[in-house]
């Protein structure tokens, strides 16, 4: 199939040589050569993220948003350069090198081709089909839906939902209020989930520095460790290009009304904006990234406004034609008011009806929670030959959030550092080792968690073969959890996996244990909510469940792409929220509490399926993405069905100036929610419909969204309404 | 193959037509209620004594003090539920009733007291408002609650800042 989808290998040629640097510090040639090049399209037009490299061997990169690559060093002789970007066919060519030689690519667009790229930040190969089910974003599709933050670009990824911020992936995650997440968030491939709750501020970083998502689905916990329970997304930064690069994206929209004046809440139309500037330079050796924005909303409920700042950088240095350092960093201060639950009657101006979705309980007005996050993180990477690499990293994330309420204020500052050094080996080309070692220790000094610590020390390994025409991955992970360095608990995560290509298209299978530590949020919460005490639970114990998937993609008539997986979770040990009575011993009284224990053992099973129609190549392409769920028992917030329905149509094919489109989005309504009979359990299946257009002119786009158009209404967690319909337009300019 | 862009956009259409409205506001008056209900206007600052505001409805305009304070009372329901507070905005409210038509639909506000059923009582309650007529709101309109149902919009401003003693509406031997 790739062979015969090799084209446009249109520039092969032997260039000048190195820069004075890079020749400076070959150490005699020692370091080896350098290929260089460009990847474009059949127009000439630049692709960006494109991966090039040599199978089979350490080597492989990144083009720019120039579409220029720089791979080093490589050994003298005959090399055989593979080139894949999402979207296009790939491409192969063979390079003779002697210090240096150039190749130039040109790929030919092929919407169905999904070949997954470095999935998941380097811990798999890097090219050919992983044996888990991966789904991606590219740069183009976050682009072109307009969204804003990130979390809006991960919720229109296939089999993925997210639930007022919490990330749900094949029904792994329910909703627990932000304490917790079975899904493990990466930047750059270093892990961010909060030190203190475990959740994922996804306003860490702006949407406008994102290049490309990639979702793996279900367990990971054999090379991520704890919280990658039921899946894993890397958001991938915009590299730095060579030359002066500059970008402003600016954004505007406007709220719509109630579709019913019993629920008008303000006379006002309610109004959205934002602003994000970057600039970069680099050359060869070096570059860096400084951007900042700023966004606010008035929101589009009662007390909703919310202003967000950030500011974002990204370094990088090739310190020898071996090593590089990537250094990046952010910094977010979010004051958003908090809508907390919607009212029920008599808790506010009710007009007459039984819940106000757009209201707030007026005990709670003036709510608003003031938010600060950043992270720092330095990444090592050393090429020592074409069979060996190894890559060391550090990190620190700091989030500190305090929540102004009338009846009470709370909160948290926390920290989360992070180390971890990992050796790639190529010792045949059909063999790949990769073994590593990672350290987390984690803090939190907070009025409703405490003041505890939390270390987490893990080891992993992981063999790559191929085995006649199948490629088989087997390893394992330990990783043992310390709270307040008190007794250590020990959870082995093993995992098996393989992938045969057959006439019709690619088998994959794989099986592996995940695990997720309990967070200090969850052991030591103390505080109220819906109107019962919470209380800690210091002897929780980590959640852990075996996962399986079976799956197959094929093409499907030379116009569409089939994706199915089977996939099965048993789970033990869910860490759920239970409502218990407690006797007072001083007063002999029972109290209703709420408390969180490991209670649940589920299941989790069903089926992925993801068909990509090209019916007019370049022109027309279509996704439909349908995940259907069973659990047992009937896990709360879980839909059964969830599927999206994704058209793109550009008259003047891929690179004309106009383009519309549009996303579907349904999900049946949960059976079960928590804690039912205390909240409003209220709640419909979600039917959203967001249709956009967009217009490209050189440097400039504008582009034009509208947020569920139907202005349907709905929640996906008790009396929390998601938004309304939204019309907004983004206009770009790149330098 | 010219088919398949039509396909796939008559899909999406079916999709996005099958939209229903999904969450849609929901009246106050219950399935099942018996009487009246509507949308209680707050206006004017609550005094600081206020122990309750309630709604009840008399089935004919009292007449004298005795018509409005007697045992058994010319009134229902009785005791008379108080609104939810906060007293602020507006509120729905439900009052249970028999079938019937009722001339008096009125919000009564109440200071803590114990009442004695007696002329003295008028001490503790003040009119905050009454259902309006709709041709001429400064009178009392009627409604009339069919049998096994409710009527809703009985919608009552309560006043707190013009609370107007029971003598302003019926006569009275004792002084309010």
């Amino acid at each position: 199939m790739h062979r015969r989808a090799l084209i446009g290998l249109v520039g092969l040629t032997l260039t000048a040589p190195l820069p004075a640097t890079a020749v400076a510090q070959g150490a005699g040639g020692r370091a080896g050569g350098v290929v260089r090049g460009e990847v474009r399209d059949p127009r000439g037009a630049p692709i960006r993220g494109a991966v090039v490299g040599v199978p089979g061997t350490t080597l492989y990169t990144f083009t720019d948003a120039g579409g220029h690559y720089r791979l080093a060093p490589v050994a003298p002789g005959e090399i055989h350069l593979r080139v894949a970007a999402i979207g296009y066919a790939p491409a192969s060519a063979t390079v003779t090198l002697a210090d240096s030689a150039g190749a130039d690519f040109t790929l030919e667009p092929s919407p169905l081709e999904l070949t997954p790229l470095d999935v998941v930040s380097t811990k798999v190969p890097h090219f050919g089909e992983p044996a888990t089910s991966v789904a991606q974003l590219t740069e183009q599709e976050i682009a072109r839906r307009a969204v804003n933050t990130v979390d809006e670009a991960v919720d229109k990824a296939a089999g993925v939902q997210i639930l007022n911020g919490q990330i749900n992936i094949r029904g792994s995650t329910g909703y627990v209020q932000g304490l917790n997440s079975r899904v493990l968030l990466l930047v750059d491939g270093v892990p961010m989930n909060q030190g203190d709750r475990g959740g994922i501020n996804w306003d860490l970083l702006p949407v406008d520095q994102i290049e490309r998502v990639d979702i793996l689905k279900g367990a990971g916990s054999s090379l991520y460790g704890s919280a990658a329970f039921g899946g894993v997304v890397n958001l991938t930064t915009r590299d730095v290009p060579t030359g002066t690069h500059a970008r402003v994206r600016a954004t505007g929209g406007a709220y719509a009304d109630p579709p019913h004046p019993e629920w008008r809440f303000r006379n006002t139309t309610g109004l959205e904006g934002g602003v994000d500037l970057s600039g970069s330079y680099g050359t060869e050796t070096a570059g860096g990234r400084v951007a900042v924005g700023a966004r606010h909303s008035d929101g589009y409920r009662e007390q909703d406004e919310r202003d967000h700042w950030q500011l974002a950088g990204k370094g990088r240095w090739q310190m020898t034609p071996r090593t590089r350092l990537d250094v990046s960093g952010a910094w977010a201060v979010d004051r958003y008011q908090v809508p907390l639950s919607w009212c029920r009657r008599g808790e506010c101006a009710d007009s007459g009806q039984v819940y106000q979705p757009f209201k707030v309980d007026t005990t709670e007005l003036g709510a608003r929670t003031d938010s600060r996050k950043g992270y720092v993180s330095a990444q090592l990477r050393t090429v020592a030959s074409e069979r060996f690499a190894w890559q060391a990293r550090g990190s620190w994330l700091r989030t500190h959030f305090t929540d102004y309420r009338r009846s009470a204020t709370e909160f948290a500052v926390a920290n989360r550092f992070g180390v971890e050094i990992r050796a790639e080996a190529h010792p045949d080309a059909a063999r790949t080792v990769l073994v590593g070692g990672e350290g987390t220790l984690s803090d939190v000094q907070s009025d409703v968690f405490g003041t505890h610590t939390q270390s987490e020390l893990g080891a992993y390994g992981e063999s790559g073969q191929q085995i006649g025409r199948a490629h088989v991955t087997a390893g394992a992970r330990l990783d043992y959890l310390a709270v307040d360095a008190g007794s250590m608990t020990a959870v082995v995560s093993p995992r098996i996996g393989g992938t045969l290509p057959l006439a019709d298209g690619t088998l994959r299978a794989s099986v592996g244990r995940g695990f997720r530590a309990p967070t200090m949020a969850e052991r030591f919460v103390h505080t109220f909510a819906l109107g019962f005490e919470v209380i800690p639970n210091p002897n929780l114990r980590p959640e852990t469940g075996w996962s399986a998937e079976l799956g197959h993609t094929t093409p499907v008539l030379g116009a569409a792409r089939i994706d199915a997986a089977l996939f099965w979770t048993e789970a033990r040990e869910l860490i759920e929220p239970q409502l218990i009575l407690v006797v007072d011993t001083a007063t002999m009284d029972t109290k209703a509490k709420i408390q969180l224990q490991n209670v649940t053992r589920a299941r989790i099973a069903g089926l992925d399926a993801t068909v990509l129609v090209a019916p007019i190549p370049d022109h027309l392409t279509a996704m439909l993405a349908y995940t259907y769920l069973a659990t047992r028992p009937i896990l709360a917030f879980r839909p059964t069905h969830l599927l999206t329905l994704t058209g793109d149509y550009a008259p003047g094919g891929t690179g004309g100036a106009w383009s519309v489109g549009a996303d579907f989005r349904y999900a049946s309504r949960p059976q079960r929610i928590e804690l039912e009979g205390f909240v409003d359990e209220r709640r419909v299946a979600v039917k959203v419909l967001d249709v956009r257009a967009a217009w490209t002119h050189g440097p400039v786009e504008l582009r034009l969204l509208v947020a569920n158009a139907l202005n349907y209404m709905y929640n996906l967690v008790p009396e929390t309404l998601e938004p309304v319909r939204t019309i907004s337009v983004t206009a770009v300019w790149s330098y | 193959m010219s088919l398949r862009p039509a396909a796939v956009l008559l899909a999406a259409l079916a999709a996005a037509l099958a939209c229903d409205a999904g969450l849609e506001p929901e009246p106050v008056c219950a399935r099942g209620l018996i009487g009246l209900c509507g949308i209680a206007h707050y206006t004017g600052t609550p005094p600081a004594e206020t122990e309750a505001v309630f709604v009840v409805a008399f089935h004919t305009y009292p007449r004298s003090c005795a018509d409005l304070l007697a045992l058994p009372p010319n009134f229902q329901p009785f005791p008379p539920p108080p609104l939810p507070r906060p007293y602020a905005d507006s509120a729905a409210y439900s009052v249970p009733l028999t079938a019937g038509r009722y001339e008096w639909v009125v919000a009564v506000w109440k200071k803590p007291g114990t009442p004695t059923f007696t002329t003295n009582d008028t001490s503790l309650f003040r009119v905050a408002g009454q259902y309006p007529d709709s041709s001429n709101r400064a009178q009392a309109g009627a409604a009339t609650v069919p049998a096994g149902g409710a009527v809703s919009d009985i919608d009552i401003v309560v006043d707190f800042d013009s609370l107007r003693p029971v003598t302003d509406f019926v006569t009275c031997t004792a002084a309010p």
